[in-house]
């Protein structure tokens, strides 16, 4: 690496190990003749151990950026990349390689499939690494412990709560120790309780080394997170460090 | 890199828990296979009774049959008579047995009781090893009885039944359409080939034919040889000895293998059939099985993104969906076998017959329908594999 991405970002250097590095990245959708800049030019470094919530307002570009750092999109210019590994040059077959590995992406919907129980749910990552079964047991049980859910291995999504199923769902994006959980609004759909609980298992991941970043609107929430950065039209409007 | 074995019973899973849906998807190729099976088994069934029939008949391979006419006619003249059968059996190098079968209809009567038996026929001695039934009570005719134009007759079980119960028929008199006979043996019991039973028979010396049945006139001549490489100079013989005889050709012979020709033509021609209607059935069930899977793809846009969002590659999403739409026509063909197989077990059950487990077609309707579910599969799973993971997320059902 000979980009330095810590000017840009405007972040201190401090030395540790940068997970996320995102260089002027700029997305843009076209919807028939009409081009939608969903982001216009961001410039972030995410290091190991942080702890970071997005906030803005609807439509600014949160769940795209999100996306981009994910790999479950690309970029339409700009560079970004993971744990120093460019997986903007990578191929659709090693960004599948990427998602399943080093991140965890956790769902405002849960996105949990309605007919696997709880431990086959957190199996999948799992499988898609060529985890054989034993091996796919004993992690998916010890995570779903961690979660607090080891009552409701073999429940089904429909027999879960909201907060129960996206404990699931935390589980699972953990699945393959990744070096990044992403997690795009993940108490949208819950009561303030649960919501509470989720952001509880999220500091607690945190204090154990697991860099996070959350999408939120709610103020309360990002409270709970190390830095805020927020974002107006696609693009950084402001980024502090709050502990 | 995934192993083959989770992309496998992913499938299975989504398989079972569509059950019903799985089931009607599959219909088509239940039904073609079923009906492939079905026909083949009866098909291998009919053929291995028809020829144990024609073997337990006598129908060696040393053997062969003339038949008056050309062959083509529909109904011959019948121009054989019992003098060629007499000089056919003077010529004939290496004749083992020969056996003319004159037909009528003769109305036995034994006292009080009279019967009508299915054939009367004029016989030689050779009968019982022309054919391979021998008097089980009492003897047959002998050639000096036949010379002799003997009124003695052999009767089969089911005449023995109607005009002598159980009582012994053996040298009982009967009339034979006003003539009078001596009963002087009972042929052994050869039951039903086809629908015919073959105990409703009486046999009487050839020479009396025309005396009793009114006509000296041959439906066949069957004949056997010493040794199976003769048969092709005894239809020399014949053909020069009959031509000499009539001044023309009014005869044809089969021979043992002509038949098995025939049966297996006919059984031929009906696997071929057969094997089109399945074709077209499978190619039916196949577009039923690409469209099903063409709706389960935009069904489960979402967990194809779930999917992707964790890591699954195309080629993972690709094998998920080509091995379900395999899984599904492989189902429905095992289905069909079971059911085709006990089908044909069941109609041939019915029939008297033993239906022939038909592995060939089977072996035939899996590879088939591995290759029609992996064909019409292709195209669901490449669309599936090729979905965007944000689009595919963002889809609701
Ligand atoms: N697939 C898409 N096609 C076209 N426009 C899109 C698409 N996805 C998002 N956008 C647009 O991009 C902008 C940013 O969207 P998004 O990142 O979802 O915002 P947020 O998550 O902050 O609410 C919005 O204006 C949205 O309408
Ligand atoms: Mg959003």
């Amino acid at each position: 690496m000979t980009r330095d991405g810590s000017k840009l970002s405007g972040s201190s250097a401090t030395g540790a190990q940068v997970v996320v590095r995102i260089r002027d990245v700029k997305r843009i959708y076209h919807l028939g003749k009409v081009e939608v800049r969903a982001l216009q030019g961001i410039n972030l470094i995410v290091e190991k151990g942080e702890f970071l919530s997005i906030m803005g307002p609807s439509g600014c570009g949160k769940s795209t950026l999100m996306h981009i750092i994910g790999c479950l999109d690309r970029p339409s210019s700009g560079h970004i990349s993971i744990d120093e590994v460019d997986v903007d040059e990578l191929d659709d077959n090693r960004l599948a390689d990427i998602r399943n590995r080093k991140v965890g992406f956790v769902f405002q919907t849960f996105n949990l499939l309605p007919k696997l129980n709880a431990i086959e749910n957190v199996e999948l990552p799992l499988i898609y690494a060529g985890a054989g079964f034993e091996e796919r047991r004993k992690k998916a049980s010890e995570l779903l412990n961690v979660v607090g859910l080891n009552d409701r291995m073999y429940h089904r999504p429909s027999e879960l709560s909201g907060g129960q199923s996206q404990r699931v769902a935390i589980a699972r994006a953990l699945a393959n120790d990744p070096s990044l959980i992403l997690a795009d609004e993940p108490t949208g759909n819950l009561d303030s309780k649960s919501g509470e609980e989720i952001i509880h298992l999220f500091e607690e991941l945190n204090n154990r080394g697991i860099t996070l970043i959350i999408v939120t609107h709610d103020k309360d929430i990002a409270g709970h997170s190390k830095r805020i950065v927020r974002l107006k039209d696609g693009l950084v409007l402001s980024d502090e460090k709050i502990k | 890199m995934i192993n083959l074995l989770d992309p496998f019973k992913i499938a299975f899973g989504s398989l079972l828990s569509n059950k019903l849906r799985s089931l009607l998807t599959t219909l088509g190729v239940i039904i073609g296979v079923a009906a492939v099976i079905t026909l083949v088994s009866m098909g291998e069934g009919a053929k291995s009774y028809i020829l144990g029939q024609i073997g337990s008949w006598g129908m060696g391979a040393n053997s062969l049959v003339i038949q008056p006419g050309t062959g083509d006619a529909t109904i011959p003249e019948l121009t054989l008579t019992y003098d060629d059968a007499v000089v056919l059996r003077q010529k004939i190098r290496h004749l083992q047995y020969l056996m003319p079968e004159f037909v009528g209809r003769g109305r036995c009567i034994y006292g009080k009781k009279s019967y009508i038996p299915s054939y009367t026929m004029g016989a030689s001695a050779d009968y019982p090893l022309a054919y391979k039934q021998k008097a089980v009570e009492g003897r047959f005719f002998s050639e000096a009885d036949d010379a002799s134009r003997r009124r003695v007759v052999v009767i089969g079980k089911t005449i023995v039944n109607k005009l002598f119960g159980s009582y012994s028929p053996i040298g009982e008199k009967i009339t034979i359409n006003g003539i009078g006979f001596t009963v002087i043996g009972v042929l052994e019991e050869k039951g039903t080939l086809l629908t015919n039973d073959m105990d409703d028979i009486a046999l009487i010396p050839g020479s009396l034919s025309e005396t009793v049945l009114g006509t000296n006139k041959i439906w066949e001549i069957f004949i056997t040889v010493e040794k199976d490489d003769q048969v092709a100079q005894a239809i020399d013989d014949i053909e020069k000895i009959l031509t000499a005889r009539h001044h023309r050709v009014d005869f044809h012979t089969h021979t043992q293998q002509g038949m098995i020709d025939i049966i297996n033509n006919i059984l031929n021609a009906m696997t071929g059939i057969v094997s089109a209607i399945a074709a077209i059935s499978l190619l039916v069930g196949g577009i039923g099985i690409m469209n099903i899977m063409l709706v389960a793809v935009t069904e489960r846009t979402r967990e194809i993104g779930i999917r992707k969002s964790i890591g699954a590659k195309q080629r993972d999403i690709f094998l998920q969906f080509v091995f379900e739409s395999v899984l599904i026509t492989m189902s429905g063909a095992l289905i069909g076998i079971i059911i085709g197989t006990l089908a044909a077990w069941l109609i041939m059950h019915f029939l008297k017959m033993e239906a022939v487990i038909a592995w060939g077609a089977a072996y035939s309707a899996c590879l088939v329908a591995f290759l029609v579910g992996t064909f019409f599969g292709v195209y669901p799973a490449v669309r599936a594999s090729r979905l965007d993971p944000v689009e595919a997320l963002r889809y609701e059902a």
